[in-house]
């Protein structure tokens, strides 16, 4: 018993630091209609930006988010304007934009890749290597510090979605892009914005995969597998599900992993998305339930 | 004076050939106008031209001697052209309440917008006991009557309906031509597409015919009707369906 709650306690740290990243992806899926593929490549941008802030002027990795998520956005509406404002304009161009994203990635990875070469690396904020025990139980301080941020991060988003004209806007874009535009919704500026926001949610998740993880260049495409599995399952556009997608998934792996070993961890991810898209492909909550 | 003055205007979408060529209409501030046609004649084109969704090619639409060439369908709302396209776009999965809200999205002012859904809602007693349910739970012709009404809020002078009875049942359509009646008694104008011929002219003042891109007749609704030509050309068709149920 105890050691089940100690691994649903892992399962749940880690589930919250998912939906952070997940958060990103299926808000951009929502509004623009695409699965960004180069999602998890630009939070390893974020997660450089985190290192180097860390290791040339001492900055706290969770307190780099003031960084990485006014970079990434702007990163991202300039990534916008360059590639999706004018694909996303012509119909006939908007059936690639996913295999663009695909591209972007490869390009992201290529560049990283170029720079700081495929080595592992991890900002060790004191705290990532700590744990308190309470009681029985075993908290290691590093994933509680980066689920507790993904929380607060996750809860203004929530609110802004809800309690702003903007958001307002956005929600309504996610349910009905024609609709929006007819009550005078800007839908253009509306797309280009979430991007923006997507982008800093992958920045603040790079700051947070810095101390939780040992990353690399080409250690997105680990990631964009997971997330896919968590944003199929919650409902492709649905922020709540991502959240909901992200925690349970996680439980399930932790578990996994502590019966048969991490190596099959992330396969449970990969396997779920298999499942989801055959049996219930619009997963839990669907697109059209919004928040 | 025409409030709405298109002239010469050419429009199409994306490298694809003008589907207006050279459309000219004058719109009156009050008046109501029935826009017939055979399918892919432009007529839902020229809707989205007054409106800013598609600009055209060339020629100009203007507003009380102002030229919307070039807004965007926000600024065209603001001047209060409002309008209510073909395809039922309402959020389906919000509530009665939620679309009506967003029909005020461009205020941007929750008290304003909730003092004039009260008033809308008074026009539609049957969305006033359904606030709370979602869109997607009304029937065919309550969901007409939610798009008008959250048009409505914008206050408009002008309101644009694109074949607003399509797929309702005769009765239906008659309550949402009465809705429309009462919009036209509180000095809205009108423009509405309507395949039913003979019900859009009846109910409107004036009636243009649109065929190819341009309006190949336009007058009073009567003489629209009554002509025989065009009764042969463009509502033949209707009479014998009509006369067949
Ligand atoms: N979004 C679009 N993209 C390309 N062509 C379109 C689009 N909408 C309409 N058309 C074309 O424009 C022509 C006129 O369409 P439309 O204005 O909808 O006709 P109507 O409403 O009179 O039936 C049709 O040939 C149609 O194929
Ligand atoms: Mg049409």
């Amino acid at each position: 018993m105890v050691q089940n709650i100690q691994i649903i306690i892992l399962g749940l740290a880690l589930g919250g630091v998912y939906a952070l990243m997940a958060s990103g992806l299926t808000l951009i899926f929502g509004v623009m209609g695409i699965v960004n593929l180069s999602h998890s490549a630009f939070m390893i941008v974020g997660a450089f930006i985190a290192f180097y802030a860390f290791t040339l002027f001492g900055i706290d990795p969770i307190l780099s988010i003031v960084i990485t998520m006014p970079a990434m956005f702007l990163l991202g509406i300039v990534v916008y304007k360059l590639i999706f404002a004018r694909s996303f304009a012509d119909p006939a161009k908007r059936s690639v934009m996913v295999l663009m994203t695909f591209a972007l990635a490869l390009v992201i990875e290529g560049t990283l890749g170029f720079f700081f070469s495929n080595i592992y690396r991890s900002t060790s904020p004191s705290y990532a290597s700590d744990a308190v025990i309470v009681g029985p139980f075993f908290l290691p301080l590093g994933q509680l510090y980066a689920m507790a941020m993904s929380i607060v991060i996750l809860l203004l988003l929530w609110a802004y979605l809800k309690y702003t004209w903007t958001g307002y806007a956005i929600r309504a874009t996610m349910h009905n892009r024609t609709a929006a535009e007819v009550v005078g919704v800007n839908v253009d500026r509306i797309s280009m914005l979430v991007f923006g926001i997507g982008m800093a949610l992958a920045g603040a998740s790079g700051s947070a995969l810095s101390f939780v993880f040992s990353f690399y260049p080409s250690k997105h495409w680990e990631f964009v597998a997971i997330l896919l599995s968590l944003v199929v399952l919650g409902g492709m556009g649905s922020l709540l599900g991502a959240l909901i997608g992200a925690l349970s998934l996680s439980v399930v792996a932790a578990f996994v992993s502590s019966n048969y070993g991490p190596t099959w961890s992330p396969v449970t991810f990969y396997l779920a998305l298999f499942i989801i898209l055959l049996v219930r492909p619009q997963g839990l909550l669907g697109k059209k339930s919004g928040l | 004076m025409a409030m709405i003055e298109i002239k010469d205007v050419f429009a199409g979408y994306g490298i694809g050939p003008d589907i207006l060529t050279g459309l000219s209409l004058n719109v009156v501030a009050g008046r109501s106008y029935c826009i017939v046609g055979p399918n892919g004649a432009g007529k839902s084109t020229l809707l989205k031209v007054i409106c800013g969704q598609l600009p055209p090619r060339s020629g100009s639409v203007m507003f009380n001697g102002q030229d919307l060439a070039g807004l965007r369908t926000d600024e065209v709302l603001e001047r209060g052209i409002c309008f209510v396209p073909q395809d039922r776009s309402l959020f389906t999965d919000m509530t009665i309440r939620e679309n009506l809200q967003m029909g005020g999205y461009i205020l941007k002012d929750s008290a304003e917008i909730d003092r004039r859904i009260e008033g809308v809602l008074e026009m539609f007693p049957v969305l006033k006991s359904r606030l709370g349910l979602a869109a997607k739970t009304l029937s065919g012709g309550q969901q007409q009557q939610l798009l008008i009404g959250r048009a409505l809020v914008l206050r408009p002078k002008v309101i644009m309906l694109d074949e607003p009875t399509l797929g309702l049942a005769p009765k239906i359509s008659r309550q949402i031509f009465d809705s429309m009646n009462e919009l036209k008694a509180a000095g809205i104008a009108i423009i509405v597409v309507e395949q039913n011929a003979r019900m859009g002219l009846n109910f409107a003042d004036w009636g243009c015919v649109l065929d190819l891109g341009r309006m190949v007749f336009e007058g009073p609704s009567q003489d629209v009707l009554s002509d025989e030509r065009i009764e042969q050309l463009y509502l033949g068709r209707k009479r014998q369906t009509e006369a067949a149920s």
